[in-house]
């Protein structure tokens, strides 16, 4: 039963008894009237309940859904787990390169200042020095392995949350600038550009002829 | 007229690396008198309190940055007519602008090798 009919039905039993008098008329026809009105709520409240059940229930639908997807996603893991040790990967590959630049270096520097006096003493002193920068160029090796560990933790994290944000039907809401974001675009910080730089040296040097 | 090998020159580099790079660079062509400075701040504090000939400076570090330090160096009386040498990774066309209308010298991209600083040091100050 609609609302609107149930409220027409109450109106007319409230009408009924207004009309003829309550105090007057037999008790039996006064309950009759208000089985009518009960039956008119009942069914009333019946149909208002089918729909906002409807309601509860999508909704029970979607927050489970999201519950799946955000268990999927293995936030804890990714916390706790995944990006620190990703962190930690990449500190050491700055750490490895730098201590691999240092030996390079400081060899390098040897070499320069080396005199060629007595040149068996020169060769046997290059020789060395040479040995150690392959030594150090070892560096290599582990830091790659180290990256590509990294790597692999940003694809795991970017398969996540592509699955969620896709099965949720989230999309990007715009988003202001930080200070530090403004201050980079104003002051035009681009770092180095992927695939060699943007503008070649030749072009700079064109800009400056 | 030749260039004094002897004149104080400042680089500004907040990767320690480089600076060692840069330096022994130009104690390869014979410069021999060279201060570093860690960011645009230091490098102006140690410009206001001392003559050098030359700066050559990185674009991105923080607190202030060698575009912001360029700036600073061509506002001041006192130091507007230092040469300065840009040397920095950001080689975007509208950076490279940028630089040159705040009044910088030369500009290098990184990463570079000897005979480009030569070439940019030689247009700057001329034959040495």
């Amino acid at each position: 039963m609609a609302a609107a009919e149930a409220a027409q039905k109450i109106r007319v039993a409230m009408d009924q008894l207004k009309a003829t008098g309550v105090r007057e008329r037999p008790l039996v026809e006064v309950l009759d009237l208000s089985h009518q009105m009960a039956d008119a709520m009942t069914a009333f409240f019946g149909s208002l309940d089918r729909s906002i059940i409807g309601e509860f229930k999508y909704l029970a639908d979607f927050i489970q859904k999201a519950r799946d997807e955000i268990s999927g996603l293995q936030a804890n893991d990714i916390k706790d787990t995944r990006l620190p040790g990703a962190s930690v990967e990449l500190d050491a590959v700055v750490r490895d390169t730098e201590r691999a630049t240092e030996s390079i270096m400081t060899e390098a520097e040897k070499l320069m200042s080396l005199e060629p006096t007595d040149l068996t003493a020169y060769k046997a002193d290059v020789d060395a020095a040479m040995m150690r920068i392959f030594e150090a160029c070892s560096f290599q090796d582990l830091t790659g392995q180290r990256v590509t560990k990294v790597i692999s933790t940003l694809r795991h994290i970017e398969e996540r949350v592509t699955k969620f944000a896709s099965a949720l039907g989230v999309t990007d809401t715009a988003k202001s600038e930080t200070a530090d974001e403004v201050r980079a675009r104003e002051l035009l910080l681009n770092g180095p550009a992927m695939n060699g730089p943007s503008t070649s040296q030749d072009d700079i040097d064109a800009l400056f002829s | 007229m030749a260039v004094d090998l002897s004149m104080p020159v400042l680089v500004v580099d907040d990767y320690q690396t480089m600076i060692r790079i840069i330096r022994n660079l130009l104690n390869q062509l014979g410069f021999k008198n060279i201060e570093e400075a860690k960011d645009g701040r230091q490098a102006l504090e140690k410009l206001n309190g001392g003559k050098f000939g030359l700066v050559i400076s990185d674009w991105n570090m923080e607190p202030m940055t060698g575009y912001e330090l360029l700036q600073q160096v061509r506002a001041s009386d006192k130091l507007k007519t230092t040469p300065f040498i840009m040397v920095t990774a950001e080689s975007k066309t509208e950076n490279v602008i940028a630089a040159k209308k705040a009044g910088v010298n030369n500009y290098i991209v990184k990463p570079f090798n000897a005979e480009t600083l030569k070439g940019k040091l030689k247009a700057v100050l001329g034959e040495f």
